[in-house]
């Protein structure tokens, strides 16, 4: 559909950033249950700690923001307790640097194979609209305008066809 | 068989899909991320679902769901199943109660007649008065189910005929399907149908003031104080006073999408009037709307479902306008929100939540 490469989404930069710490972190929290929800405590905490200003004026940021630092650090302390290594001895950054290749792209694969099999679940529109604004970045007016819907009516698809899938990626997890 | 608490990860994965896309869709107002830091705050398990969210938005971009994936082969997929489109929203219905109905004569398993949805399996039964000799009234073949919901549950129902029935907060019903009709007595509280169109048996729902024949669509009804509020999402209805067999007589009207009538006992003809029907069943999605409303209808709305109602006490606050939409189940988001608002104060005691002027 584009032309020109999009640059890339909030979400994008989210899971890119850091070597793909958080996504190997949701890959590992499908493993090990109690992982993720120790890190979305951790992230609510730290949530709570901050102002309000802050946090409200762009909240999906600061969000993303919060659970990258929080990753971040979570690997830095679990590369330090897998190999002994006492992080003091080396700068945090190298630590990052040098973080295992992550398993991530064969789960990675994996996964997105699985959510093309999901997807087949949806009922037509739902996954109609989901299709249409990831495979082809469609806005939610396109997308309202090609099915004969209205926007809200395209944004609830999405939305469901969302919150299906993200239930369904955690149970066969 | 679904736990409770695999139901309100789900209601919160949902919540968490509409902020998604609220968030993605555009720059919220700051009313909006106001209310969406508030949800953050409200849960870490509305932080991890959020989060989990973002990863599916992410992959979707790489997944296909066929090999085909042009615009156009996913517009003629989206096409040509519209017309099993039919499905069931995801609901979160939480325990129903099975009630007995006293004229029964004998128990039959709920498969031989209904399709239960598959959450429901507990305790869902229905009872069927078959062609039995001193049982005259009864009609040969018609078998009657009873579905129920207490305070702040909901309930999806799928019928035998592919017709599905959403039951609001407290709300009851009878069903009773026979060979030339297919009817429901709406006893009390809301409920959403979903019609399956079958042309040669009716679809027809009743209510102590109004009598609704469905032509093929989607529709609300509510009994509110003696009177019958009734709202097309989609197709066409066709509403009367009671006892009209309503599109039998002159003395019907019909509505399309988004047209709303109220039919108060005894008052025919009744108006209609425009509404947004997607704002009237959006308690289908565990969620109440709100745009540009006095405080004091939102409170009563929200208390339909909480069990910690919210009191107003300083009056003049009764006609404060607000707007938003809210989880029906989520108290301390919708308790957050208040707070946001000026000049309100915000107590929660165990029983209820005190609304002030500072």
């Amino acid at each position: 559909m584009a032309a020109a490469e999009p640059k890339p989404s909030l979400v994008e930069r989210l899971f890119a950033d850091h070597g793909g710490a958080l996504r190997t972190f949701f890959l590992r929290r499908i493993r090990a249950k109690a992982d993720a929800a120790d890190l979305a405590q951790e992230v609510y905490l730290r949530m709570l700690r901050v102002s309000d200003q802050e946090a409200i004026r762009n909240p999906v940021h600061y969000l993303y923001t919060v659970a990258n630092n929080l990753v971040k650090e979570h690997a830095v302390l679990e590369r330090r307790q897998a190999s002994g290594i006492d992080i003091d001895e080396a700068p945090a950054d190298e630590q990052l640097e040098t973080l295992p290749a992550f398993d991530g792209d064969l789960d990675t694969a994996k996964r997105v194979l699985r959510l093309g099999t999901v997807l087949q679940q949806l009922r037509p529109k739902c996954r109609a609209a989901v299709e249409l604004r990831f495979t082809h970045d469609l806005t939610y007016r396109e997308i309202a305008m090609h099915l004969g819907v209205s926007p809200q009516m395209a944004k609830k698809y999405v939305a469901q066809g969302l919150s299906h899938c993200r239930r369904r990626m955690a149970q066969l997890g | 068989m679904k736990s409770n608490d695999e139901q309100i990860r789900n209601a919160i994965s949902e919540q968490a899909g509409e902020w998604f896309v609220a968030h993605e869709a555009g720059p919220m107002d700051a009313r909006d991320s106001a209310a969406l830091a508030a949800w953050f705050r409200a849960s870490p398990v509305h932080i991890e679902e959020f989060l989990g969210v973002s990863l599916v938005a992410r992959d979707l971009k790489d997944a296909r769901s066929d090999p085909e994936y042009s615009l156009e082969a996913i517009l003629a997929r989206a096409n040509a199943g519209e017309d099993r489109d039919r499905a069931v929203q995801a609901l979160r219905p939480h325990v129903i109660r099975a009630v007995r109905d006293i004229s029964s004569r004998r128990w039959l398993p709920a498969t031989a007649v209904m399709a239960a949805v598959t959450v429901l399996s507990v305790g869902l039964l229905f009872t069927a008065n078959l062609r039995t000799p001193g049982h005259p009234g009864a009609p040969a073949g018609v078998a009657t189910l009873h579905l129920e919901t207490r305070h702040g549950e909901q309930l999806t129902q799928r019928l035998a005929d592919n017709s599905v029935l959403h039951l609001n907060t407290d709300s009851a019903v009878s069903v009773r399907y026979s060979q030339s009709e297919r009817l429901v007595t709406l006893l009390s509280g809301e409920v959403a149908f979903e019609v399956a169109h079958e042309g040669n048996r009716a679809f027809r729902v009743q209510t102590g003031s109004a009598d609704i024949i469905d032509i093929g669509t989607q529709f609300d009804v509510r009994l509110e104080r003696g009177s019958t509020v009734v709202t097309v999402v989609e197709g066409r209805v066709a509403v009367g006073p009671q006892n009209s067999s309503a599109n039998h007589t002159g003395r019907s009207i019909e509505l399309t999408a988004n047209q709303q009538v109220r039919v108060a006992d005894g008052e025919w003809p009744a108006a209609t009037v425009a509404v947004d029907a997607e704002r009237t069943t959006s308690w289908l999605s565990r969620q109440i709307a709100f745009d540009d409303e006095p405080l004091e209808r939102v409170a009563a709305e929200y208390n339909r479902y909480t069990s910690k109602p919210i009191e107003i006490a300083t009056p003049a606050l009764r006609t404060l306008r607000i707007s938003g939409v809210f989880a029906t189940d989520d108290t301390d988001a919708f308790i957050a929100f208040l707070r946001t608002l000026k000049g309100v104060r915000v107590e929660a005691t165990e029983t209820r939540i005190l609304v002030s002027g500072d």
